[in-house]
């Protein structure tokens, strides 16, 4: 399955946006406006549409900045913490996003292609 | 008037009831179909001894806020349904500085925190088509508790603020939501009380007298409606006048 693709379609419906304004690399709240409602309806068609779990805290990243500060007051490394919290997400990505957050917030359709596939294989594996 | 609907599958939460049996009578007179929960064989009795006649037009489901997570039980809904009508309560009747601080926390588990989790799974149900209409049925007792109703005001009050905040937050993708708070109802749980105080209801209440299972149920009815969709993210009061006065 095209993940990439269906997630597109999805937030091309849901948003009323061109198809071509959306890559793996659009923030969903920065570059395509985003607000908690879409994301919210944006998380009950990720579930219709690949029968997949979706914990909407995890997957829309809520709490990454509450774990980095935890992790920077507890002294533990951050990377380590958020690949606990987020495990679907690459070392490489989470080190992207770590420097990226002053820009604001850092989810991607990237992000979400990365959970489908991660829930997706946590499914056929139970 | 004739009133339309643009759904057809009423989910019905605490389907066991005087009240909700007569509702689903009603519903179905109206061409509806109810989805009837129920918490265990008893109640199941209980449905199929009021609706018999009518075996084919509704469907049950074995639903309890009390099971840890409840929403698991809704898998079998194949589809959303297009209403929610909520008539899920738990009883418990104490002074608030005599009750059991358990049965206090369970009561609360239960009638708040397991509705929160059926309700909040049936709306994301309607949210993936965009259209869902829920009704809360409270009661006049949560804005004017007698003594000993403490908690279950308390309990309906909160459960009146999610299902208002849901009207608010989800009233733009076409799911609204209203609560109605009868007073007294000739029905359940009702009905001993009133027939033991008839001359107290006489005077609290300005049309003197109860109000019946089928005016409830009618008016359940109507806020389903098509006609009745602009009331949304607001609480209704049925009690022939009851809580105006002192």
């Amino acid at each position: 399955m095209n993940e990439l693709k269906t997630i597109t379609t999805l937030l091309v419906d849901l948003l009323d946006l061109e198809n071509d304004r959306i890559g793996p690399q659009s923030y969903l709240v920065r570059d395509l406006g985003m607000e908690s409602i879409d994301f919210l309806e944006l998380a009950v068609s990720l579930n219709s549409a690949f029968q997949v779990p979706v914990a909407d805290d995890v997957v829309f990243l809520r709490n990454l900045r509450l774990f980095i500060v935890q992790a920077e007051e507890a002294g533990e490394d951050i990377a380590a913490c958020l690949q606990t919290h987020y495990p679907f997400l690459s070392g490489r990505r989470i080190a992207q996003m770590a420097n990226d957050l002053a820009a604001g917030p850092v989810l991607q359709v990237r992000d979400l292609v990365a959970y489908v596939r991660f829930q997706t294989h946590a499914n056929k594996a139970a | 008037m004739q009133l339309t609907f643009g759904g057809q599958v009423v989910f019905i939460l605490g389907g066991t009831g005087a009240l909700a049996l007569e509702f689903a009578a009603r519903a179905m007179a109206a061409g509806l179909t109810p989805v009837l929960t129920y918490r265990n064989a008893q109640g199941e009795q209980k449905i199929t001894a009021r609706l018999a006649e009518r075996q084919h037009r509704y469907r049950t489901l074995d639903l309890d806020l009390a099971r840890p997570q409840p929403a698991q039980a809704l898998a079998p809904l194949r589809h959303s349904p297009d209403y929610l009508v909520d008539f899920a309560q738990g009883d418990l009747e104490n002074l608030v500085a005599a009750a059991d601080d358990n049965t206090a926390a369970s009561y609360f588990k239960i009638n708040i925190s397991g509705r929160f989790m059926v309700v909040k799974a049936i709306a994301r149900l309607m949210l993936q088509k965009r259209k869902g209409r829920m009704v809360f049925v409270s009661s006049a007792a949560a804005a004017r508790p007698n003594p000993g109703q403490g908690f279950y005001a308390a309990a309906k009050s909160a459960s009146e603020a999610l299902y208002r905040n849901l009207g608010l937050e989800l009233g733009e993708r076409g799911i609204t939501t209203v609560t109605l708070r009868p007073g007294y109802i000739a029905a359940g749980r009702g009905q001993q009380f009133i027939d033991n105080h008839q001359e107290l209801i006489k005077d609290k209440i300005p049309i003197q007298r109860a109000l019946t299972a089928r005016e409830v149920a009618d008016t359940l009815l109507f806020l389903l409606s098509d006609c009745a969709q602009g009331f949304n993210a607001t609480a209704l009061t049925l009690d022939g006048g009851m809580s105006a006065g002192k």
